[in-house]
């Protein structure tokens, strides 16, 4: 029953990666045949400073869009668990950005980040405070990508709901009877017993948040200014489809590809040093 | 005698008809099959091309074009690379000439001089030379320019006249400009920030380009005058012209800050009345045509050391994987043609390329914004144009994000012309100019 899928991921994922790991090794126009080049592509990729800027804003996003957006997805399960008049209309807030296409996602929020005329720096002045340039300054332009990607949780809210709901009652009765208060149920119980589900969270979340830049990016910033939002999917395609230099994008899709195993990894020794690797 | 020469006359007419319709019929034969024809703009800018579709369908009722338009021009180009790429390449394209030289070097256009030596209907002679020019490419005319437009001043003649300054005129100069733009600048409900901008105009070398050539100054180095091997910004006239289009914004403020740049683009600013002169070329009169609460018009651009300005220019071109090429040449054919330039000309959409067509009322009808149409005819002996070179893309974009900085005053204008020169050093090497 599973071959299809097992065919279809063969195909259309791992033929087209290895396809393209190969070309990071020639250079190729998809005009003229790909010739060989060697190490060149990823020679030339370390001594361009945009690459390594690309690269830290990447970093940047990760570090700080995977930890908000799975925490808030917990946060949010815990408030959003009990059964309570009206629950289901908070659940359907809470889910509601993640179907938004991308697209319309990135359009909307290129209007509340609009320096001038947005609703967000329009409230802030309400209160007195200084808006900032967002997307239109170096200094602030990554922010709103992070804060944007908060608040696509939606799946991650739907999975810990539902671990959340499959805790045995039990635990928590004993728990309750050796003195253990909210806090305590919270930090020794409910965390603990997660902790399988906060990594399959933190991983996909890392996975998916290397790409989920290209729309906001290619839409709202286009890079700019100077960089500042220049991610690595974007990168990738610029130097593919706009400059046809498509050996040089699949090199720089392997060191995505390398990224991601290595902040897996890093995950990974993380939670191990902790002593969930049983769990894990 | 008379009945004689009258039946005389009455078969001849009919010959003629019957040779005509026998032509007629033997050329809606010949010519059948379909076009895909690729087109990137506005919605106004699409309706100038539907207009010429659907008059080349009644005029070729055997070939089907199919229209297809993508309206970014920047997806337009990654479209254009990835269909190439594919393969499967609409069969005719238009493209921008500082845009089509990576694919002439790849040779996936087909070269249409001999297309155009062989027509009956237009020949090379009819177009300008200033429009063919840089659509040859080592020797060979490779597509067929539909336009002659080049950077022109929109400005909104209201502010003028609230201002109580004159009108540009042809010979204004640098320093008259500037006078204006300051004066359009306004703070109009003295909150201290800038509600009124004086110019709107975007921080890329190829709005720069004019104002390094009007100085005397040189975009490129050319190598035995014909190879270009580096960008010339850092001469000392080039660099004048840097410095003083810098200075627009970073001193005088007569151009939006980046933040206020980002918070609503230019164009908008000029249509909604908060920008007074616009710098564009013919491409935006379609666009422009749909302001109703302002009079506008168009003037040259401010004359420096000298005048120039800079040639903007799309042509037609086929794509060399095209099946059905002589279809594929009838209607770039027609499309050039004085029926199908004067058609997109009235939409406002080009300059014709097309002697014959530029001077018609097509164009310069006097009854259609702008008024002084004719600015763009009057100037063409002055336009520059970029190099034409595979590399040139790269050059845009490199010296686009270093100009910018300086533009806004993130760094000085000597730190953003190295970066200029150095970062496109490599796109210069091994052009064949």
């Amino acid at each position: 029953m599973l071959l299809p899928y097992l065919v279809g991921s063969l195909l259309l994922v791992g033929l087209p990666a290895l396809l393209s790991a190969v070309l990071a090794f020639t250079s190729y126009d998809a005009l003229s045949p790909p010739v060989f080049v060697g190490f060149t592509n990823f020679r030339l990729l370390a001594a361009d400073p945009i690459v390594g800027t690309a690269l830290l804003n990447t970093l940047f996003f990760i570090v700080l869009a995977v930890p908000l957006r799975v925490l808030g997805a917990l946060g949010l399960a815990l408030l959003l668990s009990r059964p309570r008049r009206g629950i289901g209309g908070y659940r359907a807030a809470v889910y509601l950005p993640t179907v938004i296409p991308d697209m319309a996602f990135a359009l909307i929020w290129l209007w509340i980040f609009n320096p001038l005329f947005g609703p967000l720096n329009m409230v802030l002045g309400l209160f007195g405070l200084p808006g900032p340039g967002w997307l239109a300054d170096a200094d602030t332009a990554r922010f709103p990508f992070v804060i944007m990607a908060a608040f696509q949780i939606g799946e991650g809210f739907v999975i810990l709901l539902a671990a959340l709901r499959g805790l045995s009652g039990e635990v928590f009765e004993a728990g309750a009877i050796d003195g253990a208060g909210r806090w305590a149920a919270f930090r020794y119980l409910t965390l603990p017993l997660l902790v399988p589900w906060l990594v399959l969270l933190t991983v996909r979340d890392v996975i998916v948040g290397l790409g989920w830049t290209f729309t906001p990016s290619y839409v709202m910033t286009g890079g700019d200014p100077y960089y500042a939002t220049t991610f690595l999917p974007l990168l990738v395609y610029e130097e593919a489809f706009d400059r046809f230099r498509f050996g040089m994008g699949s090199a720089l899709m392997l060191v995505m590809f390398l990224l991601s195993v290595a902040l897996i990894g890093a995950i990974y020794l993380f939670f191990r040093r902790r002593g969930y690797v049983a769990d894990v | 005698m008379p009945a004689a020469r009258s039946h005389l006359h009455r078969l001849f007419t009919a010959a003629v008809l019957l040779v005509a319709a026998t032509t007629s019929v033997v050329s809606a034969q010949e010519r059948s099959g379909s076009v895909s024809f690729m087109v990137f703009g506005d919605p106004a800018e699409l309706a100038a091309y539907e207009a010429l579709v659907d008059a080349f369908e009644e005029r070729e009722p055997g070939i089907d074009v199919q229209l297809i338009h993508i309206p970014s021009a920047s997806d337009y180009r990654a479209r254009l690379g990835a269909d190439f790429a594919a393969g499967d390449p609409a069969d005719v394209v238009l493209i921008n000439y500082r845009r089509y030289a990576p694919f002439a070097a790849m040779g996936v256009l087909e070269p249409l001089a001999p297309y155009l030596r062989a027509s009956e209907v237009i020949s090379a002679s009819d177009l300008y030379q200033a429009a063919t020019e840089p659509f040859t490419w080592r020797g060979q005319l490779m597509c067929i320019p539909q336009n002659i437009s080049s950077l022109v001043v929109y400005y909104d003649r209201d502010l003028f006249d609230t201002a109580g300054l004159a009108y540009p005129t042809d010979d204004w100069t640098w320093d008259e400009f500037l006078a204006a733009a300051k004066a359009l600048t306004r703070d109009l409900d003295g909150d201290g920030t800038t509600d009124q901008y004086g110019v709107g105009i975007e921080p890329s070398i190829f709005r720069l380009a004019p104002f390094v050539w009007a100085n005397g100054g040189e975009l490129v180095v050319l190598e035995s005058g014909q190879r270009p091997v580096r960008l010339a910004l850092d001469s000392r006239a080039s660099r004048e012209a840097v410095e003083w289009f810098v200075a627009l914004q970073t001193e005088h403020g007569v151009v939006p800050s980046a933040v206020a740049a980002a918070a609503r683009d230019d164009a908008s600013r000029f249509l909604d009345g908060t920008t007074a002169m616009y710098f564009d070329s013919r491409r935006f009169t379609p666009t422009a045509r749909t302001i109703d609460s302002f009079a506008w018009d168009v003037a040259a651009l401010p004359v420096g050391r000298e005048r120039a300005g800079i040639l903007h220019s799309d042509a037609y071109c086929m794509a060399a994987a095209t099946e059905d090429k002589d279809a594929a040449w009838a209607f770039i054919e027609f499309a050039n043609s004085p029926e199908g330039q004067a058609i997109v000309a009235r939409t406002g959409r080009t300059v014709p390329s097309l002697r014959a067509v530029a001077e018609s009322d097509a164009f310069l009808d006097l009854a259609a914004s702008p008024a002084n149409s004719r600015v763009w005819l009057d100037t063409i002996d002055s336009l520059g144009a970029v190099p034409v070179m595979a590399g040139w893309v790269d050059v845009e974009e490199l010296t686009g994000d270093e100009l910018e900085r300086a533009f806004y005053g993130q760094v000085g204008v000597d730190e953003a012309i190295d970066a200029m020169v150095t970062r496109t050093l490599p796109f210069f090497a091994g052009e064949e100019g």
